[in-house]
């Protein structure tokens, strides 16, 4: 359930599903949760590269498209950052482009998650012919690589702003999510609280609100951390390839430029290496923050 | 890690390199056993042209075929110096009109093709009847210049007209109808002489080069060879210098800078920023502008909409775009301002400078307000913007394609400069497709165009802004659906009148500039450059300013001019 | 096990069905005339406008009615038949995309295998030994919260930028023209060493975590404790411990697949790398749907291949799937 590369683990009900993690009580996680390095350490990065995001726009005057300053400038007391080939300020492009990709990665890790929570819980309560046929829709969407339905989408959507590709990037990144709810829903449906539920009259959505996913509160917290930063690295490469908004700010968008202007030629490097930094200062520290989170819920894995 | 390990380790990873060069390899279209490394010192490395997959062997398909193919491979009739205005006799020794409506042409003798056969003024007549088929892209030849036949007699090939021919044109024709050989073509069908790619194995041309290797879809270089059998290396004692040219296929223009400083590459016909340009680049000019202009980039508006269709809107939107700051920001100086004729440094013995002073404009914002003000375009609701005659609100969008960072800086300025005198106009970038779609279909209000590059004459042009009658699609012409027959019937009395009648001709030129500056269908911005950086290392004598003016571009169509001239001058850089 | 894989077949031919269709449908009821941009780019004529929109309109068969269309593409795809590109007529899509292939399948396949084996070691060698955790761990993390194209971009900034180890762009050099050398070989290599370890370096990250994770994991359980307990030296019980790991890790290829060819995709641009990544590039700017559709069909046609592959494999490997299966599972 750690695996924090863009695969998952639990796909094949035929695979031993890893057991789920002791439901926490609250005071009990958050002792642990401040003595965890990973959980804090984590934490702390994504909150200060969010607190940059929304903060680091009002610290500068330039707007981020705006043509204020001499082309091609190293970082100075006057541009942080640096300037562009156009001469444009690279930190306010930078603080920008943070807020964006922040953007993405909820709305477009929070759709994931929605629709992958959904099905998974679906498919894994219902059983039989609807969970073929979820089974089949999932297989669908996960075999075509993402990347290939947001290029072709994008190519005629003409996204115009980042909540757009967001939507889309939601749109076609929850399947292995849905096959990572569906196996714990298997397993925790044959629990006895379920038939108890069952039994004393709930109905289905009752039984799957109110017990199921409860039970499995830790991990759907997880798995909303690994959506987040999966969209956030799948909007980056669309940015680059010229599929996102074309007039905004994001850091996809600024790698793109900066290769396309031969910033690498030219020693530009304020303007390709800050947004790589940003993107894995961000995606890093909640695949972080996730393992700690891990840890916190599964004694088995804490080093204390 | 044990012995064990360490060498399981080395063999997964050497087995994984062979795959992989495998795969690559077999992959990149391994031909031959082996290979020999092209001789640095005798090649010559080009780029900038060719974007498309290097699969194109038509050279009818003048947008798409290989660089070179027309100017090393196939040949025309004659070409033209589009610097000095002159037409050079090349395949054809001469040729002159023998009445009003006849015109004879007197083909070279003992020109060989490349597969040993002589070149016959039948191959010229059917070069040009080629054209008459219903999907050729030169049907024009044969629907718009009142041609009606060819006919071979001796050594002359004789071009008959009906009415007055469509002099202009013609000539254009002249240089850029490939000669092709009848006895290889006569085996495609129609289908693939117009639309195909044609075979590799069957260019057979007369010109200075020879096919020698790379036509594929993924192919990273086209490799020519030289053909000692030339027929100009007798006839005119002309011998190209390099024995080998490599014409590389672009990805990106920041790819093929990278390859240009590494000294890879001579001749650069890519864009690239002015910082570019350091010590050891030669360029044709010494100094800003450094490059020739080589198209006039205009601003198009959509008249089919409000306000674009009213001139005196037009002609304020022409007074309030700081061309200055554009040529500085987007470009660092390697632009020129374009003339208000819109018409490019070559025909400027053609402007007629007194209508230029009366009618023509340059940046002045207070100009442009007091035009708004005079003409009924008031800011009634006080957000800064003026709005339309009848109080509809003006938002304007102004677009160019999406990547071409030059452009995007340039219309950026253009619209902040709209802003400045009250018209609020918004840049965006959509992809080039669509882009070109939109421009086709008239969904647009403001973008930038500059399609037509140099050629015998301004007609071609005025064909661009005037030509009637508007289509659901405007293709290549007329992309703003100006429509004034008044204009067009004066284009085309100027594609009627031949250019040895001077004073008739400067005539027509001075009407249509006149007409053309009162009305500003189109806005004449800058001089989008002929890009070509050289590299000195290896070869020398590149054109320049004064001392070889010869067009420096291997973009299609300019083999045919005078890219052709600087090749036969070039010289091996002296032993360093 | 035929019946498992026989089924896992069916579901697989039912995807591709699916998804071939929804890639063929995608470019047709999107809004835009391929002909008529066509027709702009070649900047037609007005004169021979006319012919060419009925030329291409027969040549690419919209002239009839959309279920035949249809059912004309899968014939055609059956003798293998793609259809021709619009920006780059008349060639055929499947010339352009088999000249592209080998370049792509020379970046991933070494790529993931080697990727994946590494990864795997290294994870199982991090779970052991503390220390080793400790920087392979973080560093781990940084590589695969790393965005391919930027890694692609950082190497060839400090590898052939500046240094001048290794090229900048292209599959080989300038001089060459492709044959069965050892100059164009090593040629080749040196150009492809630095887009390989872009995808290799990312997707090594990923493995690792997991294995380690796994590995953590498996010598926790019952049985590993168990096998301890008895006696047994600590190198079988990692050697149990690693099988049952890898098994999570091989479902887990199944599903990286997509996410290495979409980083392919980016590192091949930074690299000017002539494979599928280039020819999609193009093929979006120029709205060349058919080639888009072609190159996807190549992609999910693969990526079910592969995943075939790994199921066939699993069932090899875990001889629990053979045993449940024969219950009828």
């Amino acid at each position: 359930m750690t695996e924090v590369s863009h695969t998952d683990a639990v796909a094949d009900p035929g695979i031993r599903a890893r057991p789920l993690p002791a439901k926490p009580r609250r005071s009990e996680f958050v002792y642990f949760a401040f003595r965890n390095r990973k959980f804090v350490l984590g934490g702390s990065v994504v909150l200060f590269m969010l607190a940059a995001a929304l903060l680091g726009p009002l610290l500068t005057d330039y707007a981020p498209l705006e043509f204020s300053g001499p082309t091609d400038q190293p970082p100075s007391s006057e541009y942080w950052f640096g300037t562009t080939s156009f001469g444009q300020d690279v930190y306010s492009q930078f603080v920008h482009g943070l807020r964006s990709a922040f953007v993405v990665g909820t709305i477009g890790g929070g759709l994931a998650w929605l629709i992958g929570a959904t099905v998974g819980f679906t498919a894994g309560y219902a059983g039989g012919w609807l969970d073929d046929l979820l089974n089949m829709l999932t297989n669908v969407v996960l075999v075509i690589p993402t990347l290939a339905i947001l290029i072709i989408v994008a190519a005629y959507v003409n996204v115009h702003s980042y909540t757009t590709e967001a939507i889309l990037i939601g749109l076609t990144s929850w399947p292995w999510a849905a096959r990572a709810v569906r196996a714990q829903t298997f397993s925790l449906k044959t629990r006895d609280f379920v038939d108890v539920a069952r039994l004393s009259g709930r109905t289905t959505r009752q039984i799957i609100v109110r017990e199921i996913a409860p039970n499995m509160s830790s991990y759907l917290l997880m798995m909303f951390i690994l959506l987040f930063g999966g969209a956030i690295l799948i909007g980056a490469s669309l940015d680059f390839l010229g599929l996102g908004p074309s007039e905004a700010v994001s850091l996809g968008l600024m790698m793109n430029n900066s290769f396309l202007s031969s910033a690498l030629l030219l020693g530009s490097w304020w303007w390709f290496v800050p947004p790589g930094v940003g993107i894995i200062a961000i995606v890093g520290g909640l695949y972080v923050m996730n393992v700690g989170l891990d840890e916190i819920f599964n004694p088995r894995l804490r080093e204390t | 890690m044990t012995a064990h390990k360490r060498w399981s380790a080395v063999a997964v990873g050497l087995t994984a390199f062979i795959a992989a060069t495998a795969l690559g390899v077999g992959g990149a279209g391994a031909e031959q056993q082996s290979a020999f490394a092209l001789p640095r010192a005798q090649t010559l490395y080009m780029s900038g042209n060719q974007w498309s997959p290097n699969n194109d062997l038509n050279p009818a398909k003048n947008w798409d075929y290989i660089t070179g193919l027309v100017g090393f491979a196939y040949e025309t009739p004659f070409r033209y110096d589009p610097l000095n205005d002159t037409f050079k006799p090349w395949l054809a020794t001469s040729g002159k009109w023998t009445s009003k409506t006849t015109y004879s042409m007197t083909i070279r003798k003992n020109v060989k093709w490349t597969d040993g056969q002589v070149l016959k003024p039948s191959d010229v007549k059917y070069s040009f009847d080629l054209a008459k088929i219903s999907t050729h892209p030169q049907l024009a030849l044969w629907t718009d210049t009142g041609l009606k036949s060819t006919k071979v007699s001796g050594q002359n090939v004789i071009f008959t007209f009906s009415g007055t021919p469509g002099y202009q044109q013609f000539d254009f024709y002249r240089f850029n109808v490939a000669i092709v050989p009848q006895h290889i073509f006569k085996k495609y069908s129609q289908t693939d002489i117009t639309t195909g790619n044609l075979e590799k194995g069957k260019i057979v041309g007369t010109g200075p080069y020879v096919y020698q290797s790379g036509v594929g879809a993924q192919s990273q270089t086209v490799v020519w060879r030289k053909n000692l059998n030339w027929w100009a290396r007798k006839a005119l004692g002309l011998n190209p210098a390099p024995r080998y040219i490599v014409d590389i296929h672009n990805a990106s223009n920041a790819a093929a800078l990278a390859n240009f400083k590494a000294g890879n590459i001579d001749l650069f016909n890519n864009y690239a920023p002015k910082a570019a340009i350091t010590s050891n680049v030669k360029t044709y000019f010494g100094k800003a502008p450094y490059h020739l202009g080589a198209n006039t980039t205009w601003l198009f508006p959509n008249t089919t909409r409000k306000p674009m269709n009213d001139r005196t809107f037009r002609r304020a939107l022409a007074y309030s775009i700081n061309m200055g700051q554009i040529i500085d920001k987007a470009y660092q100086g390697l632009v020129q301002k374009a003339s208000p004729t819109g018409l490019l440094p070559i025909w400027s013995k053609w402007v007629d400078q007194r209508a230029v002073e009366q009618w023509g404009f340059s940046y002045n914002a207070n100009r442009a307000k007091a035009i708004l003000a005079g003409n009924g375009y008031k800011d009634r609701n006080g957000d800064g913007f003026v709005e339309n005659k009848d109080g509809s609100t003006i938002d304007l969008k102004i677009i160019c394609p999406n990547g071409w960072s030059d452009w995007m800086t340039a219309i950026q300025i253009i619209a902040n400069s709209a802003k400045a005198v009250g018209i609020k106009v918004t840049p965006a970038f959509p992809e080039y497709a669509t882009l070109v779609d939109d421009r086709g279909h008239a969904r647009y209000d403001l973008l930038l165009g500059n399609d037509r590059q140099y050629s015998n004459t301004p007609w071609t042009y005025y064909q661009y802004i005037y030509q009637l009658p508007i289509k659901d699609n405007q293709t290549n012409t007329n992309y703003e659906r100006y429509v004034s027959q008044k204009a067009w019937d004066m284009t085309k009395v100027l594609d009627k009148i031949p250019s040895t009648n001077t004073s008739a001709y400067k005539a027509q030129m001075a009407r249509l500039q006149r007409v053309f500056m009162q009305d500003l269908p189109a806005i004449p911005l800058w001089y989008n450059g002929m890009w070509a950086m050289f590299n000195t290392k290896y070869w020398s004598n590149w054109p320049a300013d004064g001392a070889g003016e010869y067009t420096p571009a291997s973009w299609r169509n300019y083999w045919q001019m005078t890219s052709i001239d600087m090749l036969t001058h070039l010289k091996p850089a002296a032993r360093a | 096990m035929i019946r498992y894989l026989g089924r896992k077949l069916l579901i697989y031919l039912v995807t591709f069905w699916v998804a071939v269709t929804i890639d063929w449908a995608i470019p047709r009821f999107m809004p835009g005339d391929p002909i008529e941009r066509l027709l702009s780019r070649m900047q037609a004529q007005p004169a021979s406008a006319d012919a060419l929109t009925g030329y291409y309109t027969q040549a690419f068969g919209f002239d009839v009615p959309i279920w035949q269309q249809y059912l004309n593409f899968w014939a055609a795809l059956f003798q293998g038949d793609l259809g021709r590109s619009i920006s780059n007529f008349p060639t055929p899509i499947s010339e352009l995309v088999i000249s592209a292939l080998p370049y792509t399948l020379a970046l991933l396949i070494p790529a993931i295998l080697l990727s994946f084996w590494a990864g795997n070691k290294l994870g199982a060698l991090a779970a052991r030994r503390k220390r080793l955790d400790n920087t392979v761990l973080p560093v781990s993390y940084v590589l695969t919260a790393t965005p391919q194209m930027w890694l692609g971009i950082m190497l060839a900034w400090i590898f052939a930028s500046s240094l001048a180890i290794f090229p900048v762009s292209g599959a080989y050099a300038l001089d060459l023209q492709p044959a069965w050398s050892l100059e164009f070989a090593l040629s080749f290599l040196e150009h492809w060493i630095l887009p390989f370890s872009a995808l290799f370096l990312v997707a090594l990250g990923g493995w690792a975590i997991g294995m380690r994770n796994m590995i953590i994991y498996e010598l926790e359980a019952e049985y590993s404790h168990y096998l301890a307990s008895l006696g047994a030296p600590t190198r079988l019980v990692r050697k149990y411990a690693y099988r049952n790991a890898l098994l999570p890790q091989i479902t887990g290829l199944a599903l990286a697949l997509g996410a290495v060819t979409a980083g392919a995709i980016v590192v091949e641009i930074v690299f000017s790398y002539p494979g599928l990544g280039s020819l999609t590039l193009g093929a979006i700017q120029n709205r060349d749907y058919f080639l888009i559709q072609g190159i996807f069909l190549f992609l999910i046609t693969g990526v079910l291949i592969a995943n075939f592959i790994i199921d066939i494999a699993y069932v090899l490997i875990d001889p629990r799937t053979r045993v449940g299966m024969q219950g009828g599972a």
